[in-house]
């Protein structure tokens, strides 16, 4: 009787609560996977069925698969430098953590992870501008000559992953500092008693027991690194009048064929890649971390 | 994915002025250095940005690029507010967030209890379900979404941007933990059995001892929703409706060259974003730490 | 959860809270002042903005409660929010759109029908020349008035030709591949400080596309043709699109007279950062603005240019009236040439009295004053016709950057193949390739 009432107020509770999460996520989510086997324009009536078409056309287009490649690149590239210097940072805050300043740091580090990303990313546009920009006045310093960053198709993928990382730092710092905290001390005093130096403790001790926090870290440093588009929207745009070479990336890419091409079920197959990724990136965090428990 | 409870929820994140100082050594003053050597090279895009807006055209275009204006003019701030509606931006964004914590924080506070004390097998899967929503990234159901918007009306609108940022399935489950953790079964019961129906638990039990958890919640919502780009680039394609980041996004599309500007009018963005970053400073970390610790 | 940290949680959300309710009182309060009589302008060209201003003002005696709000954003986000603004019925009163953007919505019969006045004033050649109004018109409807339109000319620093000792424009292309090596001037390293002929090679996709067929056109090419039957043939891997390439490279990695990094287009014109470039005639208008002091002169271009109509259309119901009206003021004749003195794009509208504004601003004459045999050529009025330019321009702007397709003319040819089946595949999906 008792459990009974309860359930009714849970239900009843839960019931609004369902019934947004019906409306502006599980219907629009199942939308996108039903879309992206129609064809449909956007502003015509019929939208007709064709299979797996969208999918067979996406593996051949060379505009989608340099999107996808970028992505990936940028995604894995944003990762390359957050983690060691997510972990390496947060070390040595956590070593001195006694300090005054410890608080100045971690706060610092994390503020280009809450500035709002178009005006980040204005500034980070005039660095790597060939002609004005700082950065290559910075080079020549060393005698080395200007160097096209925006509009050289490497490096302006590159100038995306570092807009990224800088990013992605300011957290990675954050868990980082909570992880080194929570580790056992003793671990590490018996460490030192077997004569080991604060650098081997760190890498033989630390880096290994932070596994867990160093791959949920990846995992959503590649989630949104796989999400990436204002960062390429604003660097590498294709404004009128205003040269530079566009970064194509996959949001940008589902955007364009949606609203501008007009197809918004090739698009949404785009998306079904995307979330392809994400849920393959999500499973591999989860097996891995199973893995560990179960040892 | 179960939650382990970490001293960072026990001790401050960051360091307090209180804690035991170190005595002075070389080594500490080599870290210190190199920590703000770093600090201050995660802050110099923005310092860089802040320092073009007060510089005149002619100096934006000197080379080598200066790094603090000759003569600092507030022309280009000037010319800014009155020729572009940035104040009706900020507004738009700040109206726009506000609204969204709103929501997040109810349902995310009411869904969280539910799930952490009503143990139906049923409930459960919809707790699943909700999970598993977090997962999913926004773009890749955002176009469906916008159709939603569409048969709505509510293109342009504060509530056509609030439809896609209405909930937080990571919200949900942050609660989930928390109630679990922090408030035992026989509270409740007790409160059950001094005849006060469910409601009034909610309201007058779980809630006042949720004030923490839910302000890093209400932090974390505000700021996703603050900087959000995607979304609202679609859903507004009036002047009036956008939001601080898609109108200076579009700034810089039509008026490529006028760095000064660009430069001023990102300046007026980011004041508000630290500021209220500083203020919010505590909260906004336990948010954040609080999304690294699913393990 | 801790404890010691309970006093200051809430005041940080009750401080969130009053922020944003104060705000949002504030901005709920001035939302709902919505002006009835007012007519929303969507332009894709910031420069247009005084221009529609300037109509709105003309319009004060015949509607003087009417206040017009122009919205001028970059072109790209501009067709974008058309796109979504008309799928949604969400669409500004008076929209500004080229025809080939245009065309998929005058297909599907998206935009407002004019009233019969103002149909019949489009219609009259005494107002506009047939390839104007068929161009604002599909299968003999009329959708909208003729405004303005992109023409190209050459733009030229005559001081910098003047040290090389150029007194001509170019006549030829193989002038300007020879004008380009002699304009360019390097720094004492042998970098690029101004380009000797600035060809946009990178940038907005379509652009790209648009500016390779500028230049192609002048070997007697095009990149796609319509047949007979109204189907589109690629036209791209042709000896007049292999003499095109060959002297993007040549241009770019012969002479280095041009490099993908330097600066391009307008900006550096005006900067003195590059000695020709070829581009529409709004670029006067921006010279007159941001470097006033610049020598320079136009000419036209050795066969012929490109020609864009852009049109004025109604997109919603809601004002159709003083919509029209506007669309009626901003085509009059007066108002057409302030448009080509202050703004700079080329008017539409047959019979305009140019003489006042030659005298004042003779660089118009390469637009207006044109050899008798002076070809004309305008993008592919099909639906897909952005997706197409992208496609090319996709494969071009990298080819462009190919140091070895130097001197190499099987790559060119296999260059160009490749970048046609690309636009090709476009076209046969929407069932409009010859094959």
């Amino acid at each position: 009787m008792l459990a009974r009432r309860q359930w009714l107020f849970a239900m009843a509770a839960l019931l609004p609560i369902l019934a947004i999460f019906a409306w502006v996520r599980f219907y629009p989510i199942e939308e996108t996977l039903r879309m992206s086997l129609h064809e449909w324009n956007l502003i015509s009536k019929t939208r007709p069925f064709i299979g797996f078409a969208n999918f067979q056309e996406l593996f051949g287009d060379e505009l989608f698969l340099t999107a996808l490649f970028n992505t990936t690149v940028i995604a894995f590239g944003t990762l390359a430098i957050t983690i060691p210097v997510g972990m390496g940072i947060a070390a040595l805050i956590n070593y001195r953590l006694g300090s005054r300043l410890a608080g100045v740091f971690e706060t610092t580090t994390f503020i280009p992870y809450i500035v709002p990303l178009v005006p980040a990313a204005m500034a980070w546009k005039w660095i790597f501008d060939a002609r004005l920009g700082p950065l290559n006045a910075f080079l020549s310093l060393f005698g080395i000559s200007p160097l096209s960053w925006l509009f050289d198709p490497v490096l302006s993928v590159i100038c995306v992953i570092v807009l990224c990382a800088w990013q992605a730092i300011g957290y990675a710092v954050l868990i980082y500092v909570v992880g080194f905290r929570n580790l056992p001390t003793n671990v590490f005093e018996a460490a030192k008693l077997d004569g080991a130096s604060g650098l081997q403790a760190f890498w033989h001790v630390a880096v290994p027991l932070l596994r867990p926090i160093t791959l949920y870290v990846s995992v959503v440093t590649l989630i949104s690194g796989f999400n990436v588009y204002a960062q390429a929207y604003v660097l590498a745009s294709d404004a009128q009048g205003a040269p530079g070479r566009q970064v194509r990336v996959l949001v940008l890419d589902m955007l364009e064929n949606s609203f501008r091409n007009y197809r918004v079920g090739y698009a949404a197959s785009e998306a079904v890649i995307l979330l392809a990724i994400v849920l393959l990136l999500t499973l591999v965090q989860f097996s891995l971390l199973r893995e560990r428990g179960a040892r | 994915m179960t939650v382990v409870p970490t001293e960072a929820e026990t001790r401050p994140l960051v360091a307090e002025p209180s804690a035991p100082r170190r005595p002075f050594s070389a080594l500490n003053l080599v870290i210190d250095i190199v920590l703000l050597l770093f600090c201050v090279l995660m802050l110099l895009p923005l310092l860089f940005l802040i320092s073009n807006a007060f510089k005149t055209p002619q100096e934006i275009l000197a080379w080598p690029p200066t790094l603090i204006p000759h003569d600092p003019i507030v022309s280009n701030f000037t010319a800014v507010l009155t020729t572009t509606p940035l104040l009706r931006w900020i507004g738009n964004s700040a109206l726009f967030a506000t609204l969204s914590t709103i929501c997040i924080v109810a349902t995310s506070s009411v869904g969280g209890y539910i799930f952490a004390k009503f143990k139906f097998r049923s409930l459960h899967a919809i707790f699943i379900l909700f999970l598993a929503t977090a997962i999913v990234p926004f773009e890749i159901y955002m176009i469906p979404l916008y159709f939603q918007a569409q048969q709505l009306h509510i293109l342009n609108s504060i509530w056509g941007l609030l439809l896609g940022y209405m909930v937080m399935g990571f919200g949900i489950f942050l609660i989930r933990q928390n109630v679990e953790q922090t408030i035992p079964d026989e509270l409740l019961d007790a409160a059950r059995i001094d005849g006060a129906n469910e409601l009034a638990i909610f309201v007058l039990i779980v809630l006042p001892l949720l004030r923490g958890a839910l302000a890093a919640l209400a932090v974390l919502a505000f700021f996703q929703a603050w900087t959000a780009f995607a979304w609202p680039l679609i859903v507004g394609t009036t002047k009036d409706s956008y939001t601080i980041e898609v109108g200076l996004a579009l700034f810089q599309t039509g008026f490529t060259i006028d760095l000064g500007r660009l430069s001023a009018a990102s300046t007026i963005v980011l004041v508000p974003s630290v500021v209220l970053f500083a203020i919010l400073r505590r909260n906004f970390v336990r948010g954040i730490t609080a999304t690294g610790l699913k393990e | 959860m801790s404890r010691e940290h309970k006093s200051e949680r809430p005041a940080g959300i009750t401080r969130t809270a009053i922020f944003g309710a104060t705000l949002g009182v504030a901005l709920l309060g001035s939302s709902v002042s919505v002006l009835a009589d007012q007519i929303t302008v969507w332009s894709g060209y910031p420069e247009m903005a005084p221009f529609y201003q300037h109509v709105a003002e003309g319009l004060k005696a015949q509607f003087p409660d009417l206040t017009v709000d122009v919205e001028a954003i970059g072109l790209r986000d501009h067709e974008k929010r058309v796109a979504l603004g008309i799928s949604s019925q969400n669409a500004a009163d008076v929209i500004e759109l080229a025809t080939s953007s245009a065309t998929r919505y005058m297909q599907e019969d998206l935009l407002q029908h004019p009233p019969a006045d103002v149909a019949s004033y489009v219609q009259d050649p005494a107002n506009f020349d047939k390839y104007f109004s068929d161009a604002a018109s599909y299968n003999g409807q009329v959708y909208g008035a003729p405004l303005f339109r992109g023409q190209s000319a050459l733009y030229y620093n005559t001081d910098m030709f003047k040290a090389a000792g150029l007194t001509e424009p170019p006549k030829t292309m193989d002038d300007y591949t020879k004008y380009a090596a002699k304009l360019a001037q390097r720094d004492a390293n042998g970098n690029l400080t101004v380009s000797g002929w600035s060809m946009r090679l990178s940038g907005g996709g379509q652009g790209i596309a648009e500016k390779f067929w500028i230049n192609m056109f002048q070997y007697g090419g095009n990149i796609v043709v319509q047949q007979p039957d109204g189907k589109w043939k690629m036209t791209l891997a042709t000896p007049e699109g292999h003499k095109n390439l060959a002297q993007y490279i040549q241009v770019v990695h012969g002479d280095k007279s041009d490099t993908i990094e330097a600066p391009a287009d307008s900006d550096a014109f005006e900067r003195g950062q590059t000695a020709m470039f070829i581009r529409e005639s709004w670029v006067i208008g921006d010279i007159a603005k941001k470097a006033p002091d610049l020598k320079y002169a136009t000419s036209t271009l050795p066969m012929g240019s490109i020609v864009s109509p852009v049109n004025l259309f109604v997109g919603s119901d809601q004002h159709s009236a003083e919509a029209w009206a506007f669309i009626k003021a901003a085509t009059s004749p007066e108002n057409q040439l302030w448009m080509l003195e202050n703004v700079g794009w080329l008017p539409n509208r047959a019979n305009l009295d140019y003489t006042e504004i030659l005298k004042k601003t003779p660089q118009f004459a390469a637009f207006v004053q044109l050899p008798k045999d002076y070809k004309f050529f305008q993008l592919p009025n099909i639906g897909p016709a952005d997706e197409f330019l992208t496609r090319v321009a996709a494969k071009l702007t990298d080819d462009f950057a190919d140091a070895s397709l130097l001197n190499n003319d099987a790559g060119i040819d296999a260059a160009l193949k490749s970048a046609s089946d690309d636009g090709a595949a476009v076209l046969d999906r929407a069932g409009i390739l010859a094959k």
